[in-house]
């Protein structure tokens, strides 16, 4: 019932230039609307309603409408152009997971399609209404209600899995990047995330596509012909910039010296993964195996790189600095040049940052600096790396809301994001990606289009990661199995907001009548975290339960207290239970790896 | 960039209120097609057309689909608040940040409010309260918009930094002896006095009431008066507030810094000769009440102009008519006719005086005939016929034996109640003839004339002067001006003690040794709707308490933002809440006690939507319908609730911050409990 009213109720695009004479009928503007069903009177109203209310409130205000309310329904909204995008949800949805669906969704038609205009100019509205049609059930198909608060990846449940394997994941990744066309890439698991060094949003993205080919292959018997395949899909400029420029290692530098041959963790990392050593010893391009480096998930460095300035390249894409390692390549794009610029910039990173001040540097006036310092967490974690790229924005444009916050519009973060997003629909690059498929198990990799014809390149990658992949395919399989544990005398979700993941033991499925009031007050009190960034901790309780939460710059955490009586009278009382939960929840859940001290 | 604007649904302007910066950027977008010298007009056009378009597109909307617009947000955060009461739509704007969603709804259901308070059952009628809204006289249509502007200013200048209009609760003044004392005066000596006079032409002073500044000093209702209900209360507290502002700037109050002469001045001007000595000219500049600071000059041009058209001013000792509840043993009258008397005893310090008119009975009666056919409508609409659409309170017999003496009574004499005696006419022909239609779905539209006729009779007999030449009715002027000496010679060794006292009403000193770590508190009676929190003073020219200038800005801001949080999460259903937030915990608490003080188990607190009528007590009374609510299973109990909001120091250990939001609770009521109410 929970996942039910999660669903969106409605979603249309409508193109507002293919209407623009008194007798152009409105249905000529609808590019797609779901449900498909609709009666098309019900769309021409919706669509033309909304569309025109929407321009009005945006001549009146000079900004586009980002978010309208019904009674019955809410819709976020976006528009760019003559395009009208609207996704409806019932009232009870939050807002900003109502906006940041809408966000998705887009940006997942964008990443396979590149431009709406151009998609819409070069294929016919059938064949991208089939499209819409996927990517929007493949949004509403998020494992729990909990995730669709959050907007978080699905992850692997790391509990039920030897953190080895999440290591060695990371190293095929590793590994796949020592070819120099390959950008970055991510292991998933049915599904699920195992590794990443992409950012939450284009993990997620990513993902989109792998469940689709999982989908086929479950359906096909013929696995082995589909195991590599590969597909274009389109970058907006700061994705690629960020995926194209080098690392910025303060931490892998001082821990390892850079020696250009024979990293030191190698031996160590070949003893425990005995596979990984003749990847390792493939190895002939000595720049990228520097990457080879584990710092914690928030290293110094990346809490720094809170404080920086909005990375300008981001903001202002048509003219990067001379130094920027990637030219304008909207049209007419010569991969080549990107690749010199890489390489380039590779140089630049490792002579200008040579002594150990690199990053102190990097705060200079030089956006390309700017644009690396964000990979100084290491490569290891790109995930958390790019994470703070896409959470700066956020915070960032928070800092402007912050006063209306209080309001209770409840959109903070999610306009956050959009501001992220307007910027993204910027030119898009197309590039490559290729996804290996171990049965349950997939390799997806980011790659330069030329990849795909550069034959010694793809054996390359394809033979250095098999083995790997099998390995580990072997392995998950037998312990992935392991059903959620059962709620105990407890319930907490706990959210990265960096690597966009959820750790939680609410099983999400049915029965949730008793989490119900649970995942209520975390919406509730997210939607109050996102609003108000001085807010730190909340007990809130109801006649049924009492939720504490708590937040940090890194994540989210919320607890409630199982049975037990809650009889009290709401008035003041120290030695009321609700106000035990902080301390019993740093103590349960230490064993769940969530340190709250 | 502020604006609420009231349309008709066929997009015509009944009411707009903006601030200068949003008529700019309205000026800016229309272009300087507009010519100079009829600011109001061309104003109002253009405000029409750039709304239209979101006006016609709600009414498409509810039409076709059965829902409405609630809000619009734009990505510049622009927020737009709609809200529908009958064929009148309420849209409220903001532009600057200022305000969120909840602010704006709360804001259109003051305005509703207020229009009910100023033409009672009127506003029952969509055609009636449209022409009331919107008199065809451009003139006459200028000086109502600008009361009703100024009143929505008054308001909004209130719950932005009183913080009895924050909570929406009565804030009483904390001395009880000299409370006891002018109870006692308003009792045995005025209404007393003024009940048996002979000039009082037949009304009836119901309650009486003292007001320094917005807190209450002392109130009286005489015996056979229903309770005043805290909305009625609150609403009149603005509205005196409106005609006599304080300058709540100004820290040191005197005579000469508190002005009597306000935006009203010359809608209502001053009434009384002691205030002679004030003239606007003392104001200081820039610290007023922002009310007409920022007026258009065109407007105030035309204005102006309207002053020296509409010869004398009306007479000062003119009461004004306000509709008010009454709760009586027959039941609950919404909007029934009281005068108010507004007398300004010194700057600051009011005697307002609410009496009976004689024709009350009138109102009551058109009430109880409206609401008969208004039932009766729901169940035809419904689908119900015959004899089941006629049952209620009043059998259809009873109704029309009862109707029919009261038309009689009415007398033929003048055109409206020959029009209701038409009317009803029809209607018993349809409805009991035997050519007629009987108890069926087409007896609505003469269902909805009847309603339409009463609330003409009802305004005929409530809202219409009297016209030139005849008396009006009203407490005549000597015994008015005797009643304000009378007060005056009690209170005057109290005027300026008063004053400061209303600055100071309790203050934080007080509470430092006991609860060490605590900031501030705003602790609130929601069963009598009245409040205590030591004063939140701030000022340019004296600290207060919490210091000076920022730091005493920044602690205001947050108490505001936290009530609002309080209540998003109440709406959602819970009922204690602890935050931390910065360098402070909040806590909030709402209970429920017996009337012997016994604590009752906190129960479930309904679920509301995040557009429901905003939680107060001023124009939708949540509380009310929560105390009903929560009392469904406490039958035979009297039930109280409570509310208590507490801001500490982060740094003191969170166990004795809750011990002090528990010694709050038992002990803040004890030292004051006056029959004040």
């Amino acid at each position: 019932m929970a996942e039910q009213s999660r669903r969106c109720s409605y979603f249309f695009l409508y193109d507002a230039s293919k209407v623009t004479g008194e007798s152009d009928p409105t249905r000529d503007g609808i590019c797609y609307f779901y449900p498909e069903e609709t009666p098309i009177d019900k769309q021409e109203l919706l669509c033309g309603q909304l569309a025109g209310v929407g321009r009005c409130v945006s001549e009146l205000s000079s900004s586009p409408v980002r978010f309208l309310r019904l009674h019955r329904n809410k819709y976020a909204i976006r528009m760019k152009d003559d395009f009208f995008w609207a996704l409806g949800c019932s009232a009870e949805v939050p807002t900003i997971s109502v906006c940041e669906l809408l966000d998705q969704l887009i940006n997942i038609f964008c990443f396979y399609n590149g431009s709406v205009r151009q998609s819409y100019q070069m294929n016919t509205r059938e064949t991208l209404a089939a499209r819409w049609a996927r990517y929007l059930s493949n949004l509403q198909s998020a494992s729990s209600e909990l995730h669709h608060i959050f907007s978080s990846l699905k992850t692997i449940d790391s509990t039920n899995v030897d953190p080895l394997l999440l290591l060695k994941a990371a190293l095929i990744l590793q590994a796949c990047q020592r070819c120099p066309l390959v950008l970055a890439g991510c292991v998933l698991f049915r599904g699920r995330v195992l590794s990443t060094q992409m950012s939450p949003q284009l993990t997620m993205k990513v993902m989109v596509h792998e469940s689709e080919t999982y989908t086929k292959v479950r359906h096909d018997s013929c696995s082995k012909c589909l195991a590599v395949s590969s597909t274009t899909v389109f970058l907006t400029l700061s994705e690629l910039q960020y995926l194209q420029s080098p690392p910025v290692d303060k931490l892998s530098r001082s821990h390892s010296t850079p020696q250009k041959d024979a990293p030191p963790k190698k031996t160590r990392l070949s003893r425990t993964l005995s596979d990984m050593a003749s990847t390792e010893s493939d190895s002939s391009d000595p720049g990228p195996s520097q990457r080879i480096s584990f710092s914690p998930w928030l290293s110094d460095s990346d809490n720094s790189s809170f404080s920086l300035a909005p990375p300008q390249i981001i903001a202002d894409p048509q003219s990067p600095p001379p130094q920027s390692p990637v030219p304008p390549l909207s049209n007419g794009k010569n991969s080549r040049e990107a690749e010199e610029a890489l390489k380039d910039s590779f140089y630049q990173s490792f002579h200008s940052n040579g002594d150990g001040d690199g990053f102190i540097h990097n705060n200079g006036d030089s956006s390309v600096f700017e644009g690396n310092s964000h990979f100084s967490g290491g490569e290891g974690d790109g995930g958390t790396a790019c994470g703070n790229v896409f959470d700066l924005q956020g915070a960032e444009s928070h800092d402007d809301e912050a006063m209306v916050g209080d309001g209770g519009v409840g959109c903070g973060r999610a306009q956050g994001r959009h501001k992220a997003q307007q910027r993204d629909l910027s030119p898009l690059v197309p590039m490559t990606l290729y996804l290996h498929r171990v049965k349950g198990l997939v390799l997806a990799l980011l790659v330069e289009p030329h990849f795909l014809s550069d034959t010694a390149s793809m054996e390359e990658v394809y033979h250095s990661s098999l083995a790997s992949l099998n390995g580990l395919e072997a392995h998950l399989r037998t312990i992935s199995s392991g059903a959620p544990g059962t709620p105990g005398p407890y319930i907490f979700a706990h959210f990265d907001c960096i690597q966009s993941t959820l750790t939680t033991n609410l099983s999400g499925g049915p029965g949730g009548a008793l989490e119900h009031p649970f995942v209520r007050a975390t919406s509730l009190l997210h939607l109050h975290f996102c609003n108000t960034e001085t807010l730190q901790e909340a007990i809130i309780r109801s006649a049924g339960a009492a939720v504490y939460g708590t937040r940090s710059v890194a994540q989210e955490t919320y607890f409630q207290q199982q049975g037990g009586s809650l009889r009290n009278s709401g008035i003041p009382n120290h030695q009321d239970s609700a106000f035990l939960l902080p301390s019993k929840a740093r103590h349960r859940l230490l064993k769940h790896g969530v340190n709250l001290l | 960039m502020k604006c609420l604007l009231i349309a008709s649904e066929s997009a015509e302007v009944l009411f707009y209120w903006t601030d200068p910066e949003f008529q700019q950027n309205i000026q800016n977008q229309y272009g300087a097609s507009q010519e100079e010298g009829h600011g109001l007009p061309a104003f109002e056009d253009s405000i029409s057309t750039l709304f239209a378009p979101i006006i016609i597109s709600c009414s498409t909307m509810v039409d076709r689909l059965g829902d409405s617009y609630t809000s619009f947000t734009t990505e510049n955060n622009h927020v737009y608040v709609l809200h529908q009461f009958d064929e009148c739509l309420y849209i409220a704007v903001n532009g600057d940040g200022e305000e969120g969603e909840d602010d704006l709804r709360r804001k259109i259901y003051v305005m509703k409010k207020m229009i009910e308070v100023l033409f009672g059952m009127v506003t029952l009628s969509s055609n009636l309260i449209r022409r009331e809204l919107r008199p065809q006289d451009t003139e006459q249509r200028a000086r109502l918009w600008k009361h009703l502007q100024s009143l929505l200013e008054t308001y909004s200048h209130l719950r932005e930094n009183d913080q009895s209009f924050l909570v929406e609760a009565v804030e009483r003044l904390i001395h009880p002896m000299l409370c006891e004392q002018c109870i006692e005066f308003l009792e045995k000596r005025l209404v007393q006095q003024l009940n048996s006079s002979t000039e009082r032409a037949g009304e009836e002073v119901l309650h009486a009431f003292i007001l320094v500044h917005t807190k209450l000093l002392a109130f009286f209702s005489s015996r056979n008066a229903s309770t005043l209900a805290t909305s009625d209360l609150l609403a009149l507290i603005i509205m005196t507030q409106n005609m006599y502002p304080s300058n709540t700037d100004v820290d040191d109050p005197g005579p000469e810094s508190m002005s009597g002469s306000g935006p009203e001045s010359f809608y209502t001007p001053e009434p009384s000769p002691t205030d002679r000595d004030s003239g606007s000219s003392d104001k200081p500049e820039g610290v007023t009440t922002p009310v007409f600071e920022f007026m258009d000059p065109d407007i105030q041009m035309a204005e102006d102009s309207l002053q020296t058209l509409e010869g004398p001013p009306p007479d000062p000792s003119m009461p004004r008519r306000v509709f008010l509840e009454i709760s009586s043993k027959e039941g609950l009258y919404p909007m029934m006719p009281h005068s108010m008397y507004c007398l300004p005893l010194w700057p600051g310090i009011k005697l307002v005086l609410l009496t009976k008119i004689p024709t009350n009975n009138v109102a009551s009666s058109v009430y109880k005939y409206l609401e008969a056919f208004a039932k009766l409508e729901k169940r035809l609409s419904e689908g119900q016929e015959g004899y089941a659409a006629t049952r209620g309170q009043l059998t259809i017999h009873d109704l029309r034996s009862k109707l029919d003496k009261f038309i009689k009574a009415l007398g033929p004499s003048d055109l409206q109640s020959a029009q209701l005696q038409n009317a009803w006419t029809e209607f018993k022909n349809r409805a009991f003839g035997r050519g007629g239609p009987g108890f069926t779905k087409d007896l609505i539209p003469w269902c909805k004339n009847m309603k339409t006729q009463l609330c003409s009779i009802y305004r005929q007999c409530f809202l219409v002067d009297s016209g030139p030449g005849s008396v009006p009715q009203r407490l005549s002027p000597g015994l008015q001006e005797r009643a304000l000496t009378m007060v005056q010679e009690k209170l005057v060794d109290w005027k300026d003690f008063l004053l400061v006292k209303s600055k100071r009403n309790i203050t934080m000193v007080s509470y430092l040794e006991d609860f060490p770590g605590l900031i501030h508190f705003i602790c609130v009676d929601r069963s009598t709707g009245q409040m205590i929190a030591p004063s939140l003073n701030i000022t340019e020219h004296a600290s207060s308490e919490l210091g000076k200038g920022p730091v005493a800005h920044f602690i205001k801001s947050k108490v505001w933002s936290f009530v609002s949080r309080s209540r998003d999460f109440l709406r959602k259903g819970y009922s204690t809440i602890t935050l931390r937030d910065g360098d402070f915990y909040f806590c909030y608490f709402l209970w429920f006690e017996n009337e012997t003080g016994y604590k009752l188990e906190a129960g479930d607190i309904p679920i509301l939507p995040d557009d429901s009528a905003p939680i107060g007590m001023l124009a939708w009374d949540y509380y009310r319908k929560l105390l009903r609510y929560y009392s469904k299973n406490h039958q035979g109990e009297v039930v109280k609730c409570y509310e208590l909001l507490t801001v500490h120091l982060g740094v003191i250990p969170t166990e004795i911050i809750l011990q002090h939001c528990r010694q709050l609770a038992s002990k803040l009521w004890e030292p004051s409990r006056n029959p004040l109410l």
